[in-house]
């Protein structure tokens, strides 16, 4: 050390420069990464800890959020599709032009013109769907493990608005190529949001309280998609929505790592798969404690979730947990590319006001809900699905039971009741279909009737009432608040799907019956 | 955990193929989609005059003509030695010049230019430069901006 | 184990991706009119005469094409196929690198018109099946014309004195037709004719899905749905209740016609139209242009099956003989009410009043100059009961016991307003008593079946006291 300082003072200024210039890459690199290449326990730690993207994870990882078949990686799908969509979103955007008049054009632009641009804009489509779908999967996931509990109630909130958030940025999507499906299919949104106006109509108060209209009128700025409806459009999808989506993401991940990080099973032993890290676990616990011990947190909350818990069966997230996420990134971008290559996002004719589609459909997403919309505008538009959504909200506070966190469908019980409710909601849900689809409803038979009584007594409505008397008759039965939720959210499930097959389908021209697309009559 | 320990894992994951194999795609796919990327943005298409057009029959420009034409940016001329096309692009900073006294001069930062295009002052780092003229099967003269030709070359056509 | 399995399932993906990254990456350095250019590069050396040529051949650059239109606000990048348009040596090239054909071109460079302007099609695609926009999976509402009904696109810019004279005798000829097949008797075009039918602006440009293409044979588009329309208009339209059967070449004509109507205005610029002054058109091709398709030459009154009634033949002379110029006017002008024949006054037609008189003294030229003979007694003052006894006797059969005339009965409603309140008693007596030729009508009097004045005088009493 002290010969050091004596050179330091003896070398001239311009040989220190020289120095310093010669050694400007290393420094440069050491100062952003901090770390080289970890190779010891502590390097492992800190290459986690000290790297902003990265430090939202633990530096350790436990061995059950590890294995494949426990999280099936849906939630980082999820993400990783998020991440796919916003690149490819700014590419878009180099060529596309949100006005009526130049909105079609330049879209064709990109699929005919642009280096890669079908595949783009494909990616896009694809992959902002799939959202959809890995998010609805990641939330069945964390349901069916219980991972909504102990501490991760509001985490489970947070969740259900980024589905909600997924939705709308699908749809505001929908609008952007202005041809003549999306044009369609976003008139009928727009009916869809105006529903309300059935039940406060009926009640006579649309005058003072017409909330059907103003969200339309937020939306779209005028009755039917148009000029500024685009614009509004175009800014909530681009601008407005990612900003928020990325706020509660990234809320969404801060709390799983405050809440204690992924769930496991409370008795959780390693398996023989349990082995072959990369970085084995460190049974002897190195430099570090056998036990989780009071840290930084504790200023601010006492204790963490993890204080006293083992860690004998933690791992180091460098780079277990990094080659994981990784495999996970290509695999999603593979899968979204190769189904890209092949399918491409649909384009119709421009979008012309005078000429419905027949039939009119919104994006598949929503079909479920036009289903529920042809027995009843409010219900289908309004009603039912505000009271799912309230369900979802709810299902963590009003299920407190902590029996068996972390373990899928609870246990024995759990099996059997979820699959119990599997059967008989697929089997009632088709019977009252089939029944509306061969007797038609209230209104055939008795032609008269207020649409106060259709609008609360129709199959959409029928069908929702009897989901949650079911659920609360298993309560009873079962003596167990998260049986009863089990029931609930697996008939939601089965709801969702079967209801969006069907209109999808099954539903053809002026809505009418038909066993398949093909058998639709040629227009 | 142990300094032998750490070396044998060192070596381990050195020698194994899978990893490396693995991260080395991971590595090619990521430079493939930047490049990709890139290459997105150069746009194939130009929504812009076209860079070689049709100015009319050489009759309708005799000799002794100095025509700009605005449209195109370019001046045409014809005189004994025949057609001559001089950009009106100034090679500063891209301003329209005009024709002054005794050549050309531009607006902006006052460069001047003899009548042949050459740069006598200002700050233009260049000549102004000439474009090919030919002819088409129909008779017409065709300029084409895309293709310079050395100063002073003239072409006859009738 | 995990580490494995990740590191595989990373390997696979990676290598997928990389594979699926480099079939993009050569879709776009390699599309589809990327071969054409090659082929056309081939072929250009090939021809090539002398060594310029092929060095400026050899020197051809491949890439990217598109005439772009400002002022037609639009990019056609046909030309990325379609390469020897403009080259003489492709004269006898097969396509798409075939020269244009005729000397079109000269008037119509590619640069300044594009392609899609006369032959329609997706000018901004660049693949072949989307560019044609041929088929409901192209998506497009304006498939490329077919060489048949091209023309139909110079009357956009050009008028059609001038294109009968150069070239465009075809969609004059549509014209022509269309005029004479007194089309404008039901559909307005530029806010003139009938409006029974529908008016028929902008149709050549109207959207596929305007038009059911449920029985049309054949391209589901619009040509081909007008074609088959005029050959058979309730074939195609089961409740249609056009009345026109055209065959091969006619029906092709008019089609190419009414592709020529269409919504979008060329720019003033592009425009060629001599706006003469309307031609004064003579009383017959008035009459052509209006009546024709209903009333036929008008000298026979006619039974239609579709408006299951009988149309009036109006050249008549013993109708004319009835009809004086006034009354003419008026039916002309306010249309007969619950029948086809709608009113034809200038706001509601577009017809000027001038031409309406123009027509009728069209119809007035075949009006006999006598009217009838004079009946010694009048007409106005006959007994209806005796009337009523030789009404049952002798016209009931045709006219019906009541008198309304009606469907399976030849003689026509005596209660309509016509006969009631424009035909005076004398001309009622006439017709009774000498017939109308050209209808079913005899002659009743003396000479006849034997009616004498006292008796036709009562009939006609009779006749006039029917509650309206």
């Amino acid at each position: 050390m002290n010969e050091v300082e004596v050179n330091e003072i003896e070398r001239s200024g311009l040989s220190k420069f020289t120095d310093n210039l010669k050694s400007l890459a290393a420094t440069v690199f050491g100062s952003v990464f901090r770390n080289g290449s970890p190779n010891s326990d502590k390097a492992r730690a800190s290459a986690i800890f000290n790297n902003f993207f990265l430090h939202i994870q633990g530096t350790k990882t436990h061995i059950n959020t590890l294995r494949p078949s426990y999280t099936l990686g849906l939630g980082l799908i999820s993400f990783f599709l998020l991440v796919i969509v916003v690149a490819s979103g700014i590419f878009l955007m180099v060529y596309y032009n949100p006005s009526v008049e130049n909105a079609y054009q330049s879209v064709k632009n990109i699929i005919y013109v642009v280096f890669g641009g079908n595949v783009t804009r494909n990616i896009h489509k694809w992959a902002g769907e799939g959202m959809i779908i890995f998010v609805l999967l990641h939330m069945a996931r964390v349901f069916f493990t219980g991972s909504y509990k102990s501490g991760r109630e509001f985490n489970w909130v947070v969740g259900v608005i980024l589905l909600i958030l997924v939705f709308v940025l699908n749809l505001t999507g929908y609008l952007l190529p202005w041809d003549q499906l999306s044009y369609w299919a976003l008139v009928i949104v727009s009916n869809i949001m105006q529903s309300p106006r059935e039940l406060t109509d009926s009640l006579g108060i649309t005058r003072f309280f017409d909330v059907g209209t103003f969200s339309r009128e937020f939306f779209l700025a005028g009755m039917v998609p148009g000029k500024e409806s685009l614009n509004r459009v175009y800014l909530f999808h681009v601008m407005v929505l990612p900003l928020i989506i990325s706020v509660f993401a990234g809320i969404h991940f801060w709390r799983i790592r405050k809440d204690g990080g992924m769930t496991k099973p409370d008795a959780f032993s390693p398996t023989v798969s349990d082995s072959g890290y990369a970085v084995p676990p460190a049974k002897t616990a190195g430099i570090f404690p056998t036990h989780k011990t009071y840290g930084l947190m504790e200023l601010a909350r006492g204790k963490t979730p993890s204080v006293d818990k083992d860690i004998e069966n933690m791992v180091f997230s460098w780079p277990n947990l990094l080659i994981a996420e990784l495999a996970v990134l290509m695999l999603t971008l593979a899968a979204v590319v190769v189904y890209s290559y092949y399918i491409n996002a649909p384009i119709r004719e421009f979008a012309n006001p005078l000429i419905p589609e027949n039939p009119a459909k919104a994006p598949w997403y929503f079909l479920g809900l036009q289903e529920l919309l042809s027995y009843s505008a409010f219900m289908g538009g309004a009603g039912l699905p505000m009271l799912t959504l309230f369900g979802l909200f709810l299902i963590p506070y009003l299920d407190r039971e902590q029996y068996n966190v972390g373990t899928w469908f609870t246990d024995r019980k759990g099996k059997l009741i979820a699959f119990e409710a599997f059967v008989i909601s697929t089997v009632l849900l088709i019977g009252i279909l089939v029944f509306a689809v061969n007797f038609g409803w209230l209104r055939s038979w008795f032609p008269e009737i207020p649409q106060l009584v259709i609008t609360l007594v129709n199959p959409g409505s029928i069908w929702v009432g009897f989901i949650i008397v079911w659920s609360l008759f298993v309560i009873r039965r079962t003596g167990s608040t998260r049986m009863g939720a089990m029931s609930l959210f697996v008939m939601f499930l089965v709801s969702y799907v079967i209801l969006t097959y069907f209109a999808t389908e099954m539903r053809g021209p002026n809505w009418g019956f038909f066993w398949s697309m093909s058998q639709w009559p040629i227009h | 955990m142990t300094s032998e320990h750490q070396e044998k894992e060192t070596v381990l994951s050195r020698r194994d193929f899978l990893a490396t194999s693995a991260f080395l795609t991971a590595t090619v796919a990521g430079f493939g989609i930047i490049a990709g990327f890139f290459r997105f943005f150069k746009s194939d298409v130009r929504y812009e005059e076209p860079s070689v057009f049709k100015i009319g029959k050489p009759e309708n420009f005799p000799v002794g003509t100095a025509r700009k034409l605005d449209d195109k940016k370019v001046f045409v001329f014809s005189d004994d030695g025949g057609f001559y096309a001089i950009s009106c692009v100034c090679t500063h900073l891209g301003c329209i010049v005009h024709t002054s006294d005794n050549g050309f001069t531009c607006p902006c930062h006052g460069s001047k230019y003899n009548t042949a295009g050459k740069v006598i002052s200002g700050p233009a780092p260049r000549s102004l430069p000439w474009f090919e003229i030919t002819q088409d099967v129909d008779g017409s003269l065709v300029v084409n901006a895309g293709s310079e030709v050395p100063s002073g070359t003239k072409v006859k056509y009738s | 184990m995990y580490s494995r399995f990740y590191l595989s399932v990373l390997l696979m993906s990676g290598l997928v991706l990389v594979t699926y990254l480099v079939l993009t990456a050569y879709d776009g350095v390699m599309p589809e009119w990327k071969h054409y250019q090659i082929e056309y590069k081939e072929l250009l050396i090939k021809n090539a005469k002398d060594d310029a040529t092929r060095t400026r051949a050899q020197s051809m650059q491949s890439g990217l094409r598109q005439t772009y239109l400002a002022g037609l606000k639009r990019e056609d990048r046909c030309v990325n196929c379609h390469l020897g348009v403009d080259n003489p040596m492709m004269a006898d090239a097969k396509l798409p690198f075939k020269k244009h054909s005729g000397n079109y071109l000269a008037n119509h460079p590619v640069d300044k018109f594009g392609c899609t302007v006369c032959h329609d099609g997706q000018g901004s695609a660049t693949t072949l099946e989307s560019a044609h926009g041929k088929g409901h999976g192209a998506h497009w509402d304006r498939p490329v014309l077919p060489l048949e009904y091209v023309q139909s696109s110079c009357a956009q810019c050009h008028d059609f004195d001038m294109l009968s004279k150069n070239g465009g005798a075809k969609v004059a000829g549509g014209e022509t037709l269309f005029n004479e097949k007194g089309c404008r008797g039901c559909h307005k075009v530029n806010g003139r004719g009938g409006s029974l039918g529908k008016t028929l602006d902008k149709v050549g440009s109207e959207p596929i899905a305007y038009f059911s293409m449920k029985h049309v044979i054949g391209d589901h588009t619009v040509y081909n749905w007008l074609k088959r329309h005029f050959e058979d208009p309730q074939n195609i339209m089961r409740n249609s209740e056009m009345k026109v059967s055209l065959k091969g070449s006619d029906s092709a004509l008019l089609t190419m016609f009414a592709m020529t109507l269409r919504s979008d205005e060329m720019p003033k610029q592009y425009r060629d139209m001599k706006y003469t002054p309307e031609v004064k058109l003579n009383g017959e091709s008035l009459y052509k242009r209006y009546c024709i398709a209903c009333h036929e030459d008008g000298t026979r009154s006619l039974y239609n099956e579709i408006f299951n009634r009988t149309i009036p033949a109006i050249r008549n002379p013993a109708f004319l003989k009835a009809a004086d110029d006034k009354t003419l006017e008026t039916i002309i002008k306010e249309g007969r009410k619950s029948t086809q024949m709608t009113s034809w006054k200038t706001v509601a037609s577009g017809v000027s009043d001038e031409d309406v008189k123009n027509i009728i003294g069209y119809l007035s030229e075949k009006r006999p100059a006598e009217k009838y003979e004079p009946f010694p007694i009048p007409m106005s003052q006959g007994e209806p009961n005796n009337g009523k006894n030789i009404f049952e006797t002798h016209c009931s059969v045709c006219h019906g016991k009541d008198g309304r005339g009606g469907e399976d009965r030849l003689g026509v409603s005596l209660r309509s307003p016509v006969v009631q309140k424009m035909v005076n008693p004398e001309f009622l007596a006439a017709t009774i008593r000498d017939g109308r030729s050209g209808t079913p009508m005899p002659p009743f009097g003396k000479d006849a079946i034997g009616l004498g004045d006292k008796d036709i005088a009562d009939v006609v009493a009779y006749v006039r006291a029917f509650p309206k």
